[in-house]
């Protein structure tokens, strides 16, 4: 690609056009977009009409359920969907478990990295290569045992430290900590960013050195500033997948007000016992994959360049 | 970091041998305790047993395991989840990869408007959790207002059948739903093996005359199975996986009939009396095949980001 790259767009497409299982097949052009955007439609509808959806009236969902657009916009249903679970605690929850997810899996990572890659130290790439095995490790095999050690921490904090000690009680099931703790380190992340970080001039580090400049400084300084976009990019990732975690928050919360914005959509549906109102039901939907929605437009790129690069999802 | 520069040779040759695991240390410390110590205290869990009387635990050896291995033999309810589970895996995967592998050679045509768009719709299931899918799935199924009996009438369909209820269609529904979440990686993944290809073949093909299902027959089906393989190995890690879309859309249900590995284990494990010493047996088996396939695959990941 990179002998095209310097060529105009115009020869850019014509070019690659000769160039691949496509050659020569001009007519195709408008076949092509009729078939992708029907595809594309499609595989993007379920996201479609359950928005338009939400914007439909009651009274216009049950006179028409199965037309597209509303016949008038309102939003009653997020009215209704805001008053009858407590959304907002849901997505204070969510935001607050998801952003230590990442902060703690961003900072964490950066320094396994750093060392990792810059660092020289016995039994390094044994501990890389132990690290990189803990991906293989299933989530299906330690979450009984992670469900168990979380809900087991304030008792043993208290023998620890005193029945007294009331700081016990927020490390267990139903709070923050319970619900983040076992994924603040990423060994996906420590992965990612160690492959950038060694792509990084070892001069770099050998001039801090010199100028007088220790590791912490050098990393804060210099590694991490030249790795924006790849910190950045794992990031989004991170957060994506921690939005969407379903099964420890399901399993680690009981108490509605620690719910996080999944598990209250899942409740949502399953609490209303005699017909499911589907119009605050999509309103919720909507409000649970807004935040996720607007990543994806905003970084599309990224996150494919991301995806296509690793193989990973996060 | 004046305290390092500060010292002697000798305390910082000291310092500087340590200093890696200090910045490894809270990596170390979360995945020992929520990683590695599960491998070990997981296989303790599953040698134990729960006396019904009193709670307390009991070790029992391998008992949890023969339990398992005579519902394989009696085609017990472990049977059917394994039984589930394989059927789940045989609708999602060749689903799955070959809907991706049509698509991705769709998109590689450079088209010259609009191919950004068609993307933009093709990729995005790829950021809707689960939760979301099986919510939005469970509306589209509804008999009596979803959209896709509906839209069956169209094409003479009616009445559509009863997907979440219906002991025949329950697991179909929930692989579709699936299909769907995937499917956006899944595209991705194929979109960048098509795009690898180097274009010569293409050109060489071109002069001995090879229509399009020719070169893609005999180009790009070919060196794409890399690709193919490594799409294989993800798609059966994750549909051993599944559990979202079947805790919302089905619960397991209708009778056994969605019933797979990981969502028995979670039964077993947190719904009803807790059975953690036989959840965590079933939990075993499962990552233990998960490992083999990743085991497999791992080699493969290596090569890829050497490569690109």
């Amino acid at each position: 690609m990179s002998t095209i790259t310097d060529t105009k767009n115009q020869q850019e497409v014509s070019e690659s056009q000769t160039r691949s299982a496509w050659a020569n097949l001009r007519w195709s052009d408008i076949s092509l977009q009729v078939f992708l955007l029907t595809v594309g439609l499609i595989i993007a509808l379920p996201i479609i009409i359950a928005i338009f959806t939400s914007f439909k009236s009651v009274t216009d969902i049950n006179a028409n359920p199965y037309s597209i657009l509303p016949t008038e916009w309102t939003l009653e249903n997020y009215r209704t969907a805001w008053n009858s679970v407590p959304f907002g605690r849901y997505l204070v929850n969510s935001a607050i478990q998801s952003s230590v997810i990442v902060f703690f899996q961003i900072a964490f990572s950066i320094m396994a990295a750093f060392a990792f890659s810059f660092l020289e130290f016995p039994g390094r790439d044994k501990i890389f290569y132990l690290i990189l095995g803990s991906l293989m490790v299933p989530f299906q095999l330690t979450f009984i045992p992670n469900f168990i050690t979380v809900s087991e921490l304030p008792d043993q904090c208290m023998a620890l430290i005193g029945e007294s000690a009331t700081i016990c009680n927020s490390l267990g099931a139903n709070t923050y900590f319970g619900l983040t703790v076992p994924f603040l380190a990423s060994a996906f992340g420590v992965f990612l960013l160690r492959q950038f970080f060694l792509t990084l001039p070892k001069d770099l580090h050998d001039s801090a050195r010199i100028d007088g400049a220790g590791n912490f400084r050098f990393l804060w300084q210099i590694v991490v500033p030249l790795s924006k976009g790849s910190i950045s990019a794992f990031g989004i990732f991170a957060f994506l997948s921690a939005w969407s975690q379903y099964l420890w928050p399901l399993i680690i919360t009981n108490e509605q007000s620690m719910r996080t914005i999944q598990i209250g959509i899942r409740f949502f549906l399953f609490d209303q016992e005699r017909g499911v109102e589907w119009g605050p039901l999509m309103a919720g939907a909507v409000i649970v994959m807004l935040p996720t929605l607007i990543i994806f437009l905003v970084a599309q790129r990224q996150l494919v360049k991301g995806i296509a690069m690793t193989g990973l999802k996060g | 970091m004046n305290t390092t520069t500060n010292t002697t040779p000798i305390g910082r040759r000291i310092f500087s041998a340590i200093e890696g695991y200090i910045y490894l240390a809270p990596t170390l410390i979360i995945l020992g305790v929520f990683v590695f110590y599960p491998i070990i205290s997981s296989f303790n869990l599953s040698l134990t047993r729960v006396a019904p009387f009193g709670g307390a635990i009991r070790y029992v050896g391998l008992e949890n395991y023969q339990r398992l291995f005579t519902e394989i033999i009696e085609g017990g309810e472990y049977w059917n989840s394994l039984r589930v589970s394989f059927l789940f895996m045989l609708g999602t995967v060749p689903t799955g990869i070959g809907i991706s592998v049509l698509l991705a050679i769709a998109l590689s045509y450079p088209l010259k408007r609009l191919s950004w768009f068609h993307r933009l719709l093709i990729f995005v299931p790829i950021v809707i959790s689960s939760a979301v899918t099986g919510v939005l799935f469970r509306w589209l199924y509804n008999p009596a207002v979803g959209y896709i009996n509906h839209w069956l009438t169209y094409v003479g369909v009616d009445p559509g059948p009863n997907w979440l209820s219906s002991k025949d269609w329950a697991l179909t529904a929930v692989v579709l739903a699936v299909v769907w979440r995937q499917l956006g990686f899944n595209v991705i993944i194929a979109l960048a093996g098509v795009q690898n290809i180097d274009s010569t073949y293409y050109e060489a093909a071109k002069v001995d005359g090879a229509n399009l299902w020719h070169r893609i027959r005999h180009i790009t089906l070919p060196l794409l199975s890399p690709t193919l393989f490594f799409l294989m190995i993800i798609n059966v890690i994750n549909s051993l996986q599944t559990f979202g879309e079947i805790n919302i859309l089905t619960d397991g249900g209708p009778g056994q009939a969605t019933n797979t590995m990981v969502y028995a284990i979670y039964v077993d494990a947190f719904v009803g009396t807790p059975l953690r010493g036989y959840a965590s047996a079933q939990a075993y088996i499962l990552a233990l095949l998960i490992l083999f396939m990743s085991l497999v695959q791992f080699r493969g990941l290596g090569s890829r980001v050497h490569y690109s």
